[in-house]
């Protein structure tokens, strides 16, 4: 089933285009790692997805019971969320907010639902902590936490292991990997680590110089653009 | 205790002005948690600032300040939030632009009118008394829309507040939600800045929330624990102000920083690490701060609400020092005087402490000027209990519109738009002086009929030399025909000039609380003492003396001081000068003047 089809979409800020004619698909189960340089326009296209930022041509297909709201997001933290008071149960039952609608209040399903996404992510034992006070690896698994709440089909993280140390990044990534094959969450995710999202990914998208590379992991393997990249050693 | 809280609900404005405190404060704290966690505490003083532009134009403009600075207050604070999201201009620069620009527009306006300068002063640091029906009702109107529209999007707000982009990722309005805090902030700062000051009024929305941020860990406790902060620092401050005869704004604020200390000390205690030193003795010392804090938060409710006056039978109230000293040359040891203006504080922009208005309601006589340095007198005296005589000085002489002599800066077109402003330096002419104090000993020999004859004695001989006084100025009046002064300053001295005859050149009308003037003035001025010759520019008692100082360095004439009599420096009063020995130093410096 395909959730997201991106047809000859092209970025930019203020008359500027940083990226044109981008082409991929995410179908439901995918792991979709969108790789490059900085100022690439990965972020860029990840807002873009999201609808937080217009694009400066083409547009976005949501599949079927998909529409764009439904998504679950991991932004990177700002500053201010650092020293945010608030419990680790209030953060993750926000990301509920999208299936509370016009209710005031929620409600008793939504309440249990981040309850049991909590306990899936063992943030249980820390519900009544307050965030501030977890460490970097605790707080991306809140916010992990907040966006499954908000989905259950695609999941967008934007540079999730940044500034973590690599045991806590192993172990992140194994919490990904899980959710994408044991739930079906489909996982678009934007790292600039490229052996790891080689190691996570189904489909890779590499952004490079105004145009993109789109295919299977395989493929990208295959392609010159990898060979440039990885200094064409590595796999040879 | 019970005498404190007895005060809050004996006078109607201070009930008033404890209704719209609290509620001004609920609201300021709902509205902080989420201004001060998405970083937009300034918001909070930039929109007081425009609040104060919009209210110096209100004022000038002669509309009712409340209608007319909640528009242009939410304007300001759309246009901060457009200004920011848009992102051409970072959210920092575009509070400090607005609010600098409001203040510097404020300034301008005030400048070029003047009679409202008592208004003004109110405004800027707050004053209990200017609470009136039309608030109370409009701040409880707020306050409920704040606190349901607070609840109803309680998850909403928390949402935006804690993370923008996920929340509009995940399909929240969230510059709806943003315009909803931004538009009741500014609501609420209009209401509450008329109490607590445009200085001091954002203080209310960025404290209580700092505060509980110490030690509250979740959200709705630190929700919660604002709200609680913020009411109860109110009303301990309102408590100090009423105790302690201080500033309301100004307590609450201080009593503010105490609890803020008092959390931060407990957030600290409570995060010790094991390995500190005193990490033994945290308990006690919790429990220790705990203590502290509740004593100094309770200590303003405790012990008697005081009114300084001797216990005589008879007291006498005055405002300023010139009324003060002629009560007391006629009371003698029969009745007590007391002056509510402290010797060397500026008569202009005097504001009671609620000791002052108990002193009013307990008073005999009240002797007071009538213009505009007592514009709150109206206000208190219909909301007193009791009865007293009351001395209008104003009531008492012809009275003579403001005016501008030649040279003079001020709005020379307001008193033909409506209101005379009429000049209250009655008893700036002897010869007022004399019926004035005839008019204090007719209030004294009614309220106390015992000692009529004593009153009327005293008075006799003191009108006496009053009479000589006037009889001396009246002769230097003849001989200074023809001859003319410089006042590098303001004026209050329209009576004494018309009543000898003295040709005056002033800087400000009477009233005006400004101390610099604009080029052209202090250039025409030098230029008349250049021509003329004169010997002396002169400036006023109490005033900085600034533009005196200037024409006397351009001009080489020295600089005399001329006392108006409205208050006495600190020093003439414990030396006991009196009316009669300030107008004797006025006699010798005209006559230096004129060599």
């Amino acid at each position: 089933m395909m959730l997201i089809d991106c047809k000859n979409v092209s970025l930019g800020y203020e008359n500027q285009i940083v990226a044109e004619n981008i082409n991929f698909q995410v179908h439901q189960g995918d792991c979709l790692c969108i790789v490059g340089e900085n100022g690439s326009g990965k972020s860029t296209l990840m807002k873009a997805i999201l609808g937080l930022k217009g694009t400066a041509d083409g547009h976005f297909h949501f599949g079927e019971g998909l529409n764009g709201k439904q998504v679950g997001y991991l932004p990177q933290q700002t500053t201010a969320q650092r020293d945010f008071p608030a419990s680790v149960y209030e953060v993750v039952l926000s990301g509920c907010l999208a299936a509370k609608g016009k209710r005031r209040f929620f409600k008793k399903e939504q309440k249990q639902l981040a309850l049991d996404t909590m306990e899936k992510l063992d943030l249980l034992p820390l519900r009544q902590r307050c965030y501030r006070e977890l460490s970097g690896g605790q707080q991306q698994r809140v916010l992990l936490a907040r966006a499954l709440c908000a989905t259950k089909k695609l999941l967008l993280l934007d540079e999730p292991v940044a500034g973590l140390d690599p045991l806590v990044t192993a172990e992140f990534y194994r919490l990904i990997q899980k959710i994408n094959r044991d739930d079906k969450i489909s996982v678009i995710m934007v790292s600039h680590d490229l052996y790891a999202a080689l190691h996570l990914a189904t489909h890779i998208l590499h952004m490079h110089q105004k145009t993109a590379f789109f295919g299977t992991k395989e493929e990208y393997l295959q392609s010159d653009l990898y060979r440039a990249f990885s200094g064409g050693a590595a796999h040879g | 205790m019970v005498d404190v809280l007895q005060f809050f609900v004996a006078h109607s404005f201070m009930l008033r002005a404890l209704v719209v405190g609290v509620l001004i404060s609920l609201c300021c704290a709902l509205l902080g948690v989420s201004l001060v966690l998405k970083r937009f505490s300034m918001i909070g003083d930039g929109l007081s600032h425009v609040g104060f532009g919009a209210l110096a134009i209100a004022c000038a403009a002669n509309v009712a300040p409340l209608y007319f600075s909640i528009p242009i207050v939410l304007a300001a604070a759309f246009l901060l939030l457009m200004m920011s999201e848009k992102g051409k201009i970072k959210g920092d620069a575009a509070i400090a632009l607005i609010s600098t620009g409001a203040l510097a527009v404020g300034v301008m306006v005030t400048s070029m009118t003047s009679g409202m300068n008592v208004d003004i002063y109110n405004y800027m640091f707050g004053s209990i008394l200017a609470m009136s029906n039309g608030d109370v009702i409009v701040s409880v109107v707020l306050s409920v829309v704040v606190i349901v529209l607070f609840l109803a999007f309680y998850d909403e707000i928390f949402a935006v507040t804690f993370d923008e982009t996920f929340a509009k990722a995940t399909g929240t309005k969230v510059s709806a939600y943003n315009f909803l805090i931004a538009g009741l902030t500014a609501v609420t700062i209009v209401v509450g800045m008329r109490m607590m000051g445009a200085l001091l009024i954002s203080s209310l929305i960025i404290f209580p929330t700092v505060t509980s941020m110490r030690l509250c860990k979740s959200f709705r406790r630190v929700v919660l624990t604002s709200v609680g902060v913020s009411v109860l620092c109110f009303l301990v401050g309102l408590a100090v102000s009423v105790r302690f005869e201080a500033p309301t704004g100004a307590s609450v604020v201080c009593v503010n920083i105490a609890m803020l200390g008092g959390f931060a000390l407990l957030g600290v205690l409570r995060n010790l690490r094991p390995t500190a030193k005193i990490y033994p003795l945290r308990r006690i010392l919790t429990v220790l701060v705990v203590i502290v804090l509740c004593c100094v938060m309770l200590l303003p409710f405790f012990g008697r609400v005081e009114s300084a006056a001797p216990q005589r039978p008879v007291s006498v109230v005055t405002t300023g020092f010139a009324p003060y000293d002629f009560a007391r040359q006629v009371a003698g040891d029969d009745a007590a005087v007391t002056m509510l203006l402290a010797p060397g504080e500026e008569s202009h922009t005097f504001e009671p402490t609620p000791q002052d208005i108990l002193l009013i309601e307990q008073c005999d006589v009240f002797i007071y000027g009538g213009g505009e340095s007592d514009a709150w007198v109206d206000d208190i005296l219909s909301s007193l209990k009791g009865s007293r005589i009351v001395v209008r000085m104003m009531d008492v002489v012809e009275v003579q519109e403001e005016v501008l002599l030649d040279s003079m800066e001020g709005e020379a077109d307001e008193a033909e738009d409506g209101e005379k402003e009429y000049d209250e330096h009655v008893w700036t002419s002897v010869a007022n002086a004399a019926q004035i104090t005839e008019a204090i000993r007719q209030a004294l020999c009614d309220a106390d009929p015992a000692h009529a004859v004593a009153y009327q004695k005293r008075a006799e001989a003191y009108m006496a030399q009053l009479k000589a006084m006037d009889k001396a100025f009246l002769q230097l009046g003849r001989e200074a025909v023809g001859k003319s002064f410089v006042v590098g300053d303001r004026f209050p001295f329209l009576y004494f000039a018309q009543r000898y005859g003295f040709t005056f050149y002033a800087a400000f009308p009477g009233c005006s609380a400004q101390s610099n003037a604009n080029p052209r003035t202090i250039a025409a001025l030098t230029q008349r003492i250049r021509r003329q010759n004169l010997p002396v520019v002169f400036k006023v008692d109490m005033s900085s003396g600034n533009v005196a100082q200037t024409i006397s360095r351009a001009t080489g004439a020295k600089v005399l001081t001329l006392y108006s009599a409205h208050t006495i420096t600190a020093e003439d009063f414990m030396n006991g000068e009196t009316y009669l020995s300030l107008m004797q130093r006025n006699l010798d410096a005209l006559r230096a003047a004129m060599v």
